[in-house]
């Protein structure tokens, strides 16, 4: 495939991903439930056609080169500066895209006035320096999640965002995953009554290491292991599943109780290995979270429990409690809820009851699902990564920020660390009034 | 257990309704109504009704209306509810509409004597029994029909067991239901669509699955037939007892029978 091709195929990719939503242009009614992606219409990406944004990398390690290789696929992007402290990660980038001026030290990059975007992957401590050293610099800025180390930065990250005309985007690429998108649009209209609970879950078996090459050399290459750099799985892993979490209640907890502890993995790192806890809504609803690197049988999942039904959020599948609708019956319904109308197959001779079969999957997307297991430390394809970073680089031309990017990933972060706060205290953590930000309700 | 199970929609006003084995198969509403309380009010209304219409003609309920006819009216006579004696008489009349071809005896109804005086009925022969599978759902409907439009509900979509099907007002998004039929031979062959707005939709056929439900009166046998007719009117019932007698009518005949009735749509697929 010749790279034109290849570009052709991701650009149709985003405008079918939001027309897939039932998305219709001019009238964003279906929008209204994803503002995030009112920024980067088809619409608005048409009239930017030609241009291209300029793209900065600080970090090129595992997750930055994933980065890389999606937005070689992106037609309004280019790459021209790469930046990270470890040569060999920088040398790997380089040979990726031999035209970009390549730096070691990050602010000197940021001096460059031939950058408009600047995308951070970068251990967790560099975050919150990073991300508020690219924005003083007038940089349009797109940093991994989580948000920060420390609640006192997301803080100021989140200030500095209030007051900086750019634009600032993270890695929650669940925002952009269709069948995320789509269950949550149907747990909204009803589709499994009430949200009564949540289960997340994130299994691994796996030390969760990077081969070093010197000793002096572990904690910068295994920096998610230490506490100075890492705040562990949680950070790493469950904000990802808070964010939905949030997401599918509309409300953040205002509570955290649980543990976590180092049962497998006694290599002499600091984060645990093993942690379970419970947020609490205010609404009395409870979202448990689990994650162990020592078992994967159970693998990575989001349950949404409903009084009626149960949706895997991360297989794009539901389950009904009881009686099962019948699927073109369903059908219709789902058409009325996206103010569709179309024909039904629903007539025929007398339908004749079959044995009941108890909890038959139903899928939230028509054809081939995308399923993360959950194993790849790096990324994986179709989880709403790629449309993510096109995203941002339509945004780092347009200057058009996105709406609740930064405050779902706030969250998200915050409860991450209020998980930690109670599993070092051994107490219950209370969502600290110091951190709330005015966004969703508690 | 009929296994209710509903759910209400509030970004579209839109109720659901399913009772999962009533009359021997399934029974699902769709209705816009502004609001849930209402709308839940409605439909315990609806199963009320339906549980009820299933106590008067469900013949495998020993308790039943029917049963304690097939099993007391043989040469005694039974005096029946005010409601099964209409049922009764409109069965009759449908009988001589089709020209004997619906038949709730599944044999000869005129073996079957009506008094009305006390509203009795007797069995003439020993080995009748009455059944009101070519009936009831349509019936049914009718009733669930006249609920909708005293409660103000202005568009509903009822699907009795996909064979009887009631497309009251229209879909919220379109100018009506669109209904689609598909082949019971060819998994996802959709064979056509109905426009229904205001209207009632009977379809009887045969399937791989089940292909022995349809009775000739005149000679005894199973209609086998790979074949399908689908009957669109304004009456519930009257789509319901069409569709079934002409399924087992010959040719020449469905005219004659389709004099009887106002204004239907009949659609024949030969399979």
């Amino acid at each position: 495939m010749s790279p034109s091709n290849k570009n052709d195929q991701l650009d149709l990719g985003l405008r079918k991903f939001i027309k897939d939503l039932g998305y219709i242009a001019g009238g964003s009614v279906l929008l209204a439930s994803t503002p995030w992606l009112q920024s980067c219409t088809p619409e608005k990406l048409e009239e930017i056609k030609g241009q291209k944004a300029r793209i900065a990398f600080i970090g090129t390690g595992s997750r930055g080169v994933y980065h890389i290789h999606n937005l070689l696929n992106i037609p309004h992007a280019e790459i021209v500066a790469l930046c990270d402290n470890y040569p060999p990660n920088l040398k790997t980038a380089s040979d990726l895209c031999p035209k970009a001026k390549t730096y070691t030290d990050y602010k000197k990059m940021l001096e460059s006035k031939d950058i408009d975007g600047v995308i951070i992957s970068t251990p967790l401590n560099w975050h919150a320096p990073m991300v508020l050293d690219s924005l003083a610099a007038g940089k349009h800025t797109f940093c991994e999640k989580a948000m920060a180390l420390t609640m006192d930065e997301c803080k100021s990250i989140y200030d500095s965002y209030q007051k900086t005309n750019k634009v600032l985007y993270f890695g929650m690429q669940r925002l952009f995953d269709e069948k995320y998108i789509k269950a949550l649009q149907m747990i909204h209209s009803g589709l499994i009554g009430d949200v009564v609970g949540m289960r997340c879950h994130w299994f691994r078996n796996n030390d969760w290491r990077r081969p070093v090459p010197s000793p002096e050399l572990e904690r910068k290459i295994n920096w998610r292991l230490y506490k100075e750099s890492s705040a562990g799985l949680m950070t790493e892993l469950a904000t990802h599943q808070l964010e939905v979490s949030n997401w599918a209640m509309k409300r953040i907890p205002d509570s955290v109780i649980g543990m976590g502890d180092i049962v497998f993995w006694k290599d002499g790192r600091e984060v645990n290995d093993s942690i379970s806890l419970t947020y609490h809504y205010k609404n009395n609803v409870k979202t448990t979270y689990e994650t162990l690197i020592s078992n994967k049988f159970n693998g990575m999942g989001e349950q949404v429990l409903g009084n009626k039904g149960t949706m895997e959020l991360a297989k794009g599948q539901y389950f009904f409690e009881d009686a099962e609708p019948a699927p073109a019956i369903l059908q219709l319904i789902n058409q009325m809820e996206s103010k569709a109308f179309s024909t039904v197959p629903i007539a025929g001779p007398s339908w004749v009851p079959e044995i009941a079969t108890q909890h038959k999957p139903h899928y939230v997307i028509d054809g081939p699902i995308s399923i993360n297991p959950g194993i790849s430390t790096t990324g994986v394809d179709k989880d709403g990564s790629d449309l993510l970073l096109s995203a941002f680089c339509q945004a780092s031309i347009t200057g058009e920020k996105a709406k609740n990017i930064v405050e779902e990933c706030y969250c998200s972060t915050v409860l991450c660390l209020m998980g930690n706060q109670a599993i070092e205290q051994q107490k219950k953590i209370d969502f600290p009034e110091k951190y709330k930000i005015p966004y969703l309700n508690f | 257990m009929n296994h209710p199970y509903s759910n209400y929609y509030e970004s579209s006003s839109l109720f659901h309704g399913s009772l999962l084995n009533i009359m021997g198969t399934r029974f699902d509403i769709l209705f816009v109504i502004e609001n849930k309380e209402i709308g839940e009010a409605l439909w315990d209304n609806i199963q009320t009704e339906l549980i009820r219409l299933d106590k008067l003609f469900n013949r495998f309920d020993i308790e039943s209306e029917v049963s304690q006819i097939n099993s007391s009216a043989f040469l005694s006579p039974y005096i029946v509810s005010s409601e099964m004696w209409d049922i009764l008489l409109s069965c009759k009349k449908y009988h001589q509409q089709t020209y004997g071809l619906f038949d709730i005896t599944l044999q000869n109804l005129n073996r079957v004597l009506l008094n009305i005086k006390d509203k009795s009925i007797i069995f003439v022969d020993k080995d009748l029994h009455i059944d009101f599978g070519g009936y009831a759902k349509g019936y049914a409907i009718d009733k669930i029909k006249n609920i909708l439009i005293e409660n103000n509900v202005q568009n509903s979509l009822v699907n009795f067991g996909n064979s009887s099907i009631l497309a009251l007002g229209k879909h919220p998004y379109g100018d009506c239901w669109s209904i689609g039929i598909e082949n019971p031979y060819q998994k996802g062959e959709m064979l056509g669509e109905y426009k229904l707005k205001d209207e009632a939709l009977s379809t009887s056929g045969n399937m791989p699955s089940n292909s022995k439900h349809l009775v000739n009166p005149f000679t005894g046998n199973f209609n086998e037939e790979k074949k399908m007719v689908s009957i669109i009117t304004k009456d519930s019932t009257d789509a319901e007892v069409l569709s079934t007698s002409l399924m087992i009518a010959q040719i020449e005949k469905r005219e004659e029978i389709l004099h009887h009735f106002n204004t239907s749509k009949i659609f024949v697929y030969n399979l």
